[in-house]
């Protein structure tokens, strides 16, 4: 059994143009594909169809060669031992929920209208991601209000999740993701929300990619912190002498 | 299984390889003993295997233990059956978290070490003085602050105790959000400061911190900037000729021998092999969970109830800490972007709330700091819409515009708060996994509130147009600090380990990791715990394998 330390890089960053599915169903992928449509729509910015996050969820749950990429992002890291054993039985899992979620979302589909959910317009599929997800359709945050909230384990992982959840939280880390893994294609998800992100994996590893340009340029520690200017024991520090600006 | 010959008998065996058993390793191999360390994740090379990948880092877990192959679970109370939960996982591997976390490295107060001469007898809590004061520790603060690196500006913070130097390096500029942070405090007249973290922005001891990348918090760093034991003090170790490091090898037991000494640690390598270390010196440094995990699965026929428990107080008296917040955003409109998800995790924050004022309604305090919303997938945002056009608005229009102020919870210890072993749920290897009993004390909540509360009104002097608090429910392990399960004391009757860390009942026995503290502290524990293991590790050294005594007396 080989370290985490020692996993190989295998295969190559996923091709977001692919329309070959390595899991899906020709059917499911195109119920995936307008599930993923409604979740971040399409307007005046690309949505979830354009950042191709349904080859990222194919590539994810067509076993464990998508998981991780490499950290230069040329490639994919090939498991080994116990936790590939681990991740092999997570997939697993999520396979089962997906095809059933696909199946369920469909069956709901032609029961009240009479077509797959591909077929349908975005009203009605907005009435049924209404019924499938068991909550109204989210409404829009709003600004100038106070919205308390109790301590949460944010659903960072995947482990578990029933198919709706999932769906969502794939959704979304498929557009977000580095396009290594298939989705956020030309990093189009980024350019929406304005985030300069780096151009490549390989460019966070080496001081390529800063964003210092992000922080305070035109300060002083002590205008910030008026307590400097009166205590004697040590100097109050100029611009330091900070490398890597 | 595999046969493999026993390794030859050394000095000290060091089990985890994280904050402490990475200064256990430099200190006591640089004073010229022969030490095995032995670490049950792999060895990751940080300009190797670490990158900015969000998905990787944050959401697959890449370098925290898989919670299928070693779960963990939790309950509210005795009656409850304990439900698996990813309770305070935090990484397991060379360098243990100093690989992931953002670096908060406070000063401790002179208050923390006296809760219990300070405040008395607290209904439902089991507050206890430690052993030391916080004049014993700060030669040793100081010696972490410079060997590890730690930025940060002496003087900034009016309310900390005595230092004997300054900081080896500066911080980096402000922030936005964290300018916006300072200003608000000087409008409200709070001392704000650059909070002590871990990295450094020169280069000490030959340090390359190149990395202004912004993953930060979770992620792994790729250059020198964070102060990591896998990057500092293990390759310090390691460069002294005197220490062996053995990655992927889990320790299963604590051995006894006949004459009341341990004499060593059982492992199974990474091949199935089981293999017996024996050392002079056993120092456990796996974190107060963990290393509590190992002391009970440590039974003995002279200690049926787990190795050095004759107190039964292995495991109780956990404490967790809780990171709260509140999150404001800013108008996309008319204000200027606060990028909240740039910046190396903390910039500006302040102690003003740290010491007790009854006139709040609770005793003790909290950090208080402005910290990262973190990147695109995972922005800290409770009530993110899920799904459809909401979705897409929100992320569009707050993404750069929010900013968020945090807060370290100081819970107060309770003796049925603990770890034990789970009677039903197993790890990958069949040995049982730690159960977590945890419910938060009335104290708890009510220093949530007031400090969420006080939050809340720092982020709308900062402008902000909209606030989301979030306050205590119960305890989720999301700070990765763990304490207390073998608290350190003077009487063993009252205490698993004395003022140095070494058992009563094992006298070869060291546990150098928060296991000891007997009350949480209000400040991110990693600085405490390290000078503290460095202090242990000097009267291993230099008293106990030189069969010299030294006790401490009570503390006045």
């Amino acid at each position: 059994m080989s370290s985490k330390a020692d996993w190989k890089t295998i295969l190559e960053p996923v091709d977001p143009d692919s329309n070959e599915p390595l899991f899906f169903s020709r059917d499911e992928w195109n119920t995936v594909e307008a599930l993923a449509a409604r979740i971040i729509p399409t307007d005046h910015d690309p949505g979830a169809k354009e950042a191709r996050v349904v080859v990222f969820i194919d590539r994810y749950l067509s076993g464990i060669n998508y998981v991780f990429a490499s950290a230069d992002g040329s490639g994919f890291l090939e498991m080994d031992g116990k936790h590939a054993y681990s991740w092999r039985a997570r997939i697993s899992e999520l396979q089962q929920v997906y095809r059933q979620g696909i199946v369920d979302v469909d069956a709901a589909s032609r029961e009240t209208y009479g077509k797959n959910f591909a077929d349908l317009d975005a009203d009605s599929q907005d009435a049924i991601m209404i019924k499938i997800s068991g909550k109204p359709k989210p409404a829009s945050v709003n600004l100038g209000t106070t919205e308390p909230s109790t301590t949460f384990f944010q659903f960072s992982s995947d482990d578990g999740l029933p198919f709706w959840p999932a769906l969502c939280l794939h959704v979304k880390q498929g557009f977000y993701a580095d396009p290594v893994y298939g989705g956020n294609k030309d990093r189009m998800a980024w350019k929406m929300i304005e985030f300069d992100g780096p151009k490549s994996l390989k460019d966070t590893m080496d001081g390529t990619y800063s964003t210092a340009d992000k922080f305070v340029d035109d300060y002083s520690w002590g205008d910030l912190i008026p307590v400097l200017q009166a205590q004697k024991e040590y100097p109050v520090p100029a611009k330091s002498d900070i490398i890597y600006k | 299984m595999t046969n493999k010959q026993k390794p030859e008998a050394v000095d000290v065996v060091i089990v985890g390889l994280g904050a402490n058993g990475g200064t256990a390793a430099k200190v006591l191999s640089e004073a010229g003993l022969k030490v095995v360390g032995i670490e049950r994740g792999p060895w990751l090379k940080n300009d190797k295997h670490y990158s900015g990948d969000e998905l990787k880092f944050v959401n697959r877990n890449y370098m925290w233990p898989d919670s299928r192959l070693t779960p963990r679970t939790v309950r509210r109370s005795e009656n409850d059956v304990a439900e698996p939960y990813p309770f305070s996982m935090t990484p397991q591997l060379v360098g243990g978290g100093t690989n992931h976390w953002a670096g908060w490295v406070p000063r401790p107060r002179e208050s923390d070490f006296m809760l219990r001469s300070l405040h008395g007898d607290i209904e439902g809590a089991s507050l206890a003085d430690w052993p030391f004061r916080y004049d014993h520790l700060e030669p040793y603060l100081t010696k972490i602050e410079w060997e590890f690196g730690v930025s940060g500006i002496a003087g900034a913070d009016k309310t900390e105790p005595f230092r004997s130097k300054p900081y080896p390096s500066m911080p980096l500029p402000p922030t936005r959000w964290g300018k916006k942070f300072y200003d608000a405090c000087n409008t409200m007249g709070i001392n704000a400061f650059p909070i002590p973290h871990a990295s450094v922005t020169n280069n000490l001891k030959g340090r390359n911190p190149f990395n202004r990348t912004s993953f930060w918090n979770q992620y792994g760093d790729p250059s020198g900037a964070r102060s990591n034991t896998a990057t500092t003090f293990i390759p310090e170790a390691l460069a002294t000729g005197n220490f062996e490091l053995r990655s992927d090898c889990f320790v299963r037991e604590v051995k006894m021998g006949k004459n009341g000494k341990a004499t060593g640690v059982i492992y199974i390598d990474d091949d199935g092999a089981e293999i017996e270390q024996d050392a002079k010196v056993v120092i456990l440094t796996l974190g107060a969970i963990e290393s509590a995990r190992l002391m009970l699965m440590s039974k003995s026929p002279q200690f049926p109830d787990g190795i050095a428990n004759s107190s039964g107080l292995v495991g109780k008296n956990a404490t967790f800490h809780e990171y709260l917040f509140a999150i404001g955003f800013f108008d996309k409109e008319i204000d200027d972007p606060v990028y909240g998800w740039a910046g190396n995790y903390i910039s500006g924050g302040t102690m003003d709330f740290y010491e007790t004022d009854e006139s709040r309604g609770y005793i003790g305090g909290s950090i208080t700091a402005a910290s990262q919303t973190c990147h695109p997938i995972n922005m800290v945002f409770p009530g993110r819409p899920l799904w459809g056009q909401a979705l897409k608005d929100s992320d569009r229009t707050f993404f750069s515009y929010a900013m968020k102020i945090g807060l370290i919870l100081h819970d107060l210890p309770q003796e049925a708060n603990r770890v034990d072993l789970d009677p039903n749920v197993k790890d990958y290897m069949g040995l049982p996994v730690a159960r977590i009993t945890h419910k938060a004390h009335a104290n708890d909540i009510a220093m949530g509130k007031w400090q969420v509360d006080k939050n809340v009104e720092i982020l709308e002097t900062a402008g902000a147009r909209k606030t989301i608090p979030v306050y205590l429910d119960q305890m989720t392990g999301n700070t990765c600090h763990q304490h207390g399960t073998a608290r350190m004391g003077f009487d063993p009757a009252k205490s698993v380990l004395n003022e140095w860390c070494q058992a009563h009942d094992v006298e070869n026995l060291f546990v150098l990791d928060g296991s000891g503290f007997p009350t949480a502290t209000g400040v991110n524990p990693t600085l405490t715990m390290m000078a503290n293991a460095w202090r242990c590790s000097d009267f291993i050294s230099d008293y106990y394998l030189k069969g010299r005594e030294m006790r401490l007396s009570q503390p006045k």
